[in-house]
Order: structure tokens, then C-alpha cells, then sequence
């Protein structure tokens, strides 16, 4: 059996995701020798129209995006999302809490009404079409890309924490944010990155997205007692997770 | 096995010998907290601590541990953790927890790997000096222990009565067999230790004698508690993984880049995480939080007396001081119980 061919291709993101696929080092000949990569512009110049595979990295911004993402879908047998601007939009959807014309001219001042620059509301890969797998934060770990790579190939679903990053804190005998009265989005977010922040004296940014059936009522409830107000907790909310839908 | 009194700097000289010896885990102080880790010199010993965030179960259970590696065809081997430790500075309440914890995993299936590490370890349990904010082993009956530990210090003024229970106790004693004996003045003020701990570790105060709550509980599926607090519960599992009786595991298996060898990994889980109760085919049998909520307080208080003939919480209050929402506290839940609904 051949092995899988495999495409990398980037939308609006800074491109960080793929260059953690880069920064497998040694372990790309390990990810080689089970897939073949035929498109993967940080890392080689080959193209192809013909793969099994699609990981994608990069949120949707423009209209011709939207085209060349359904094109893309249509060609691969699996498509993973790669990184928090694919599965959900990232720090990108922040735009779309403003007038787009402002945006525009905020970032491009003069020449904001040039054709090329045109830009609609940031969507995530799976609002236009059918996601298989996500690979969370910002940027991914590359050690679950691996996991997930090889369980695909063995014909296994990957397993991806459904859980709050808590979980990960109190197995690394992390001291709780709150108890520094500091908002901490762990309680809210999806677990995987093994806490990476909090374990080094940070509050949980939220970048693998919400965990699933987040309880941010309850985050809200309790912003009393630490001091806080829930316009504290949105501001936090904001740069990741405050476009993202959620069953309530 | 005698019972003798020793001096803080003899204390000190005899712990810096335990550490030349072998492996020993002490408590610690770490970002405002104390902790279980490694003890390298004595003067890091922190015998006066209120709780660790995480109990010594993790050096039996570990949150994270490789059962058995695997490579292709050639088969696979059992990884057990042989090597000797020294526990030193576990509290009663958690005494308490590891003898429960003995119970349960050397139950039904003997779980090798816990039993392994168990047999290798030798317990220097410490009378409670400073109660933790939300303690109440007093109400559990785990504010002392006479059982379950090697040796058990105790800090009376400026000395510590150290008494040796068992053979493990006994061999690690080493110079201190020569230290005085304990007389009826020292033991005397250990008894008023033992009677103010009971006293006085009491920060929440259960209004029943705990063996009456598998009764209470038995009657009390329906109540509103449950559905109330776990509104604010975020299903994070933080009550879980702090609890010295939590030991429930998931297990998988990862499987290196050739795809042939790899290790069968077994990782700390919790009944209040979502897909606690998942099983094949995506059937999850406690979907609400209410019931996974309810849950956890009928396994404490009802399914594990049943088990193994205790009520399964100690008292150590790490879940209250866990909980971000302030919804875990096992007494508050308790005594609600007792409340006309």
C-alpha cells in the first residue's frame, strides 16, 4: 500500500502552525516515511491538485478563499484543520467585532480601497465546509499533530480532551490563577495542551477554543468573588473564543 | 517498637540520612503552596504545612504512568516501579485515603502497578500542625490515625515524639533507636495534640455522623442540591484530581512513528469530566452535569462505604479550596441533605 499523500496549505494565519510541522526536526523523516508530502510551501516548492490528506492552516477572509477552500475539500479524502485561525477563526475573527470599512482603513490607511484588499467577516474552515479533525491552539502542538497523523493511518480515531485545561493544571500540581485572584480561562477552555501557560505562571488565553459544553455562565457567576466583573472575563473571552459559537 | 523523642536538630540530622539512603519525597513549600516532591536537604522539610495541592497518591498513582510498553510481534512488557521510597511528612487524613486506596486497588483485579509501588514505600506519617483553610478531617474521623503509617511524628513544643509501628519503621530508624525514650510528659502532650486536632481541624462542620450518610443519601437522589450547584459546575474535574480517594484512570495507547512498538499509557480521570461515562459507540450514560455532580457525592458517601466499608472522603478539603466556583464542598452538600426540600 502507498502512503497517503499529504497537502499543507495556508489562509490567513501567520503561518506559526506549519512552522511547527517544520519544527518536528528529526521527526520529519519519521512523518515522511508514513506520508508523502506532495504541497507544503514552507518546507519544499512541489504542487499538486492530487492528495488524500488536506491540513489546512489559516482562517477565511476573503471571497476567492472561500472558492479555493472548496476546491481543496472536494479533492482530499481528509481534511484537518490546523491550528485555532482554521478551527475557529483565531485571533482573526477579533475584526469581526468591528465595521469592516474601518478595519480596512485602520490597517491600510490610504490604500484601503484597493480591490485586492477587499475583506468579509473572518470564518473558520468547518462554516464553509466539512472539517474531519482539528488540531486546537495557537500555535499546535506538534507532538498531537503526530498522534493524530499516526492514528489516522492506523485506521484510529484520535482522541482529543473534551475537557478544561483544569485537568491538566491540577496533574502538574499547578497552582490555580484564581488563587492569585487572576482570570484564568482554563475552566472554559479545551485541555491538550498540557497546560502549557498556567504551568508557567500565566493565565489560559483560551487558544484550543472552548472546551466542550463550556459552563461561561458559571464563570460569570463567579467574577463577585475574585474581585473581578464579567466585563473583566469578556475582554479575556475576546481574543479567541468571543465569535465562537457554543451550545448554550 | 518503642516510641522516643528527638530534638528538631537530631530530626534534621536523621532526615539528611534518609536522603543519603535513597529516594524521599517530603513536603515542600512551592508558589505560596506546599507539595510532595523530591527532598534533596533536610531544612526543605516543611513539617508544619497545612495541605499540599495534590496528595501523596500521586507517588502510587501517578497521574500519569506506562503500564506496559510494546514492540510489534515481540510481545510486551509489564512496567512496575521496584525502586524503594520514603514518604515523609503525609498527614493523617491522608494516611487515611492510602489505606483506602490499598483497599481498593488490592481488590478485585490486584492492580500490579499500584501495589508494586505501594509495597516500596515506606510512610513517615505527621500529626497536623496548622490547619489548612478548609480541613475538617475532625468531622471525618481522620484527624489522627493510629494505623496505615511506619511512623508517625508528632511535634510536641520543641522536641517530636517519633514512634515506630512497624519493621519498615524499624529499619529506616537507624540512629534514632538510640534517641530517649518518650516519657509520660511527652506522651501526654501528644494526647492533647491528638485531642485538639479532633477538636479543632474542623473548618466545616458536618451535622451527622458520617456513617449515617449512605442512609441519607439512599433517600436523597431527588434532591435539589444537586441540579443547584452543578449550574455552576464547569466540569473541570479540579474536585477530582485534588481528592486523595479519586483514583480513577482512563488508558490508552501510543503508538511511536514506526507504528509497531509504543506503551500503553494510563492517565488520572475524573467523574465529573464529560465524557467520564462515554463508552463505545458514543453512548454517554451521565450526559448531565446534575448527574455526574450527584455522582461524585454518592461515590464517597454511599457506593465506597459499601466497597470497602469506609465513607470515602477524609476530610483534607482540597476540592473545597480547588473548586473555582466554590460548589465542592462535601459538607455544605451533606448537611443540605439534611434540609426539608
Amino acid at each position: 500500500m502507498s502512503n497517503p499523500r499529504v497537502a499543507i496549505f495556508d489562509f490567513a494565519c501567520c503561518e506559526g502552525c506549519q512552522l511547527q510541522v517544520v519544527n518536528l526536526e528529526e521527526d520529519i523523516l519519521s512523518l515522511i516515511a508514513l506520508v508523502d508530502p506532495v504541497e507544503w510551501r514552507e518546507a519544499m516548492s512541489d504542487h499538486s491538485d492530487s492528495y488524500d490528506i488536506a491540513i489546512i492552516e489559516g482562517s477565511i477572509t476573503r471571497p476567492e478563499d472561500v472558492d479555493r477552500l472548496k476546491t481543496i475539500r472536494e479533492r482530499a479524502k481528509i481534511l484537518i484543520a490546523l491550528g485555532a485561525c482554521a478551527t475557529m477563526g483565531g485571533i482573526n475573527k477579533l475584526k469581526n467585532n468591528f465595521d469592516l470599512k474601518e478595519v480596512r482603513q485602520a490597517v491600510y490607511g490610504a490604500a484601503a480601497g484597493m480591490a485586492h484588499l477587499n475583506t468579509e467577516p473572518t470564518r473558520a474552515l468547518d462554516e464553509i465546509v466539512k472539517v474531519d479533525f482539528k488540531v486546537h491552539g495557537c500555535p499546535i502542538d506538534n507532538r498531537e499533530l503526530g498522534a493524530i497523523i499516526r492514528c489516522l493511518i492506523m485506521g484510529k480515531t484520535p482522541v482529543i480532551p473534551t475537557y478544561p485545561v483544569c485537568v491538566e493544571c491540577k496533574k502538574n500540581e499547578v497552582v490555580c490563577r484564581y488563587e492569585f485572584n487572576e482570570i484564568c480561562l482554563g475552566p472554559v477552555t479545551r485541555a491538550g495542551c498540557g497546560a502549557r501557560c498556567p504551568s508557567r505562571g500565566f493565565w489560559c488565553f483560551g487558544c484550543r477554543g472552548y472546551a466542550e459544553e463550556p459552563n461561561v455562565a458559571a464563570a460569570s457567576d463567579v467574577m463577585d468573588h475574585y474581585g473581578k466583573t464579567v466585563e473583566d472575563l469578556k475582554s479575556r473571552l475576546t481574543l479567541f473564543v468571543g465569535q465562537q459559537e457554543f451550545p448554550p | 517498637m518503642g516510641v522516643v523523642t528527638v530534638d528538631l536538630k537530631m530530626l534534621n540530622v536523621w532526615v539528611e540520612g534518609l536522603i543519603r539512603g535513597g529516594r524521599v519525597f517530603g513536603v515542600q513549600a512551592k508558589n505560596n503552596r506546599f507539595q510532595f516532591a523530591p527532598l534533596l536537604m533536610a531544612a526543605n522539610l516543611r513539617l508544619d504545612y497545612d495541605v499540599t495541592v495534590i496528595p501523596p497518591k500521586k507517588y502510587m498513582q501517578p497521574a500519569r504512568e506506562d503500564l506496559l510498553t510494546f514492540e510489534g510481534a515481540a510481545g510486551f512488557e509489564t512496567c512496575l516501579d521496584q525502586e524503594p521510597f520514603i514518604l515523609i511528612g503525609v498527614h493523617p487524613y491522608d494516611v487515611a485515603a492510602i489505606a483506602q486506596m490499598d483497599a481498593v486497588f488490592s481488590g478485585d483485579n490486584v492492580d500490579v502497578h499500584y501495589m508494586t509501588r505501594r509495597k516500596q514505600a515506606t510512610v513517615v506519617a505527621c500529626d497536623v500542625q496548622a490547619a489548612s483553610a478548609n480541613v475538617f478531617a475532625g468531622c471525618m474521623g481522620t484527624a489522627t490515625v493510629d494505623k496505615g503509617f511506619d511512623i508517625l511524628l508528632t511535634r510536641v513544643g520543641d522536641h517530636y515524639v517519633v514512634d515506630s509501628r512497624t519493621h519498615k519503621g524499624e529499619v529506616i530508624l537507624g540512629n534514632l533507636v538510640k534517641a530517649p525514650k518518650a516519657d509520660a510528659v511527652s506522651l501526654a502532650r501528644r494526647e492533647q495534640v491528638w485531642e485538639d486536632n479532633r477538636k479543632y481541624l474542623r473548618k466545616h462542620e458536618l451535622r451527622m455522623a458520617p456513617e449515617t450518610l449512605p442512609t441519607l443519601l439512599e433517600a436523597s437522589c431527588d434532591h435539589p442540591v444537586w441540579e443547584e450547584k452543578s449550574q455552576r459546575c464547569f466540569s473541570c474535574g479540579s474536585c477530582n484530581m485534588v481528592c486523595p480517594t479519586c483514583y480513577c484512570f482512563d488508558v490508552r495507547d501510543d503508538v511511536r512513528w514506526d507504528l509497531k512498538g509504543g506503551a500503553r499509557v494510563r492517565d488520572w480521570d475524573g467523574c465529573m469530566l464529560r465524557d467520564f461515562a462515554t463508552v463505545a459507540g458514543g453512548h454517554n450514560f451521565r450526559k448531565n452535569r446534575a448527574d455526574r455532580y450527584r455522582h461524585r457525592y454518592y461515590r464517597k458517601g454511599k457506593y465506597m462505604p459499601a466497597k470497602i466499608g469506609h465513607i470515602s472522603c477524609v476530610g483534607c478539603g482540597r476540592c473545597i479550596s480547588a473548586c473555582v466556583t466554590k460548589i465542592a464542598n462535601p459538607v455544605e452538600v451533606y448537611n443540605r441533605l439534611l434540609e426539608v426540600r
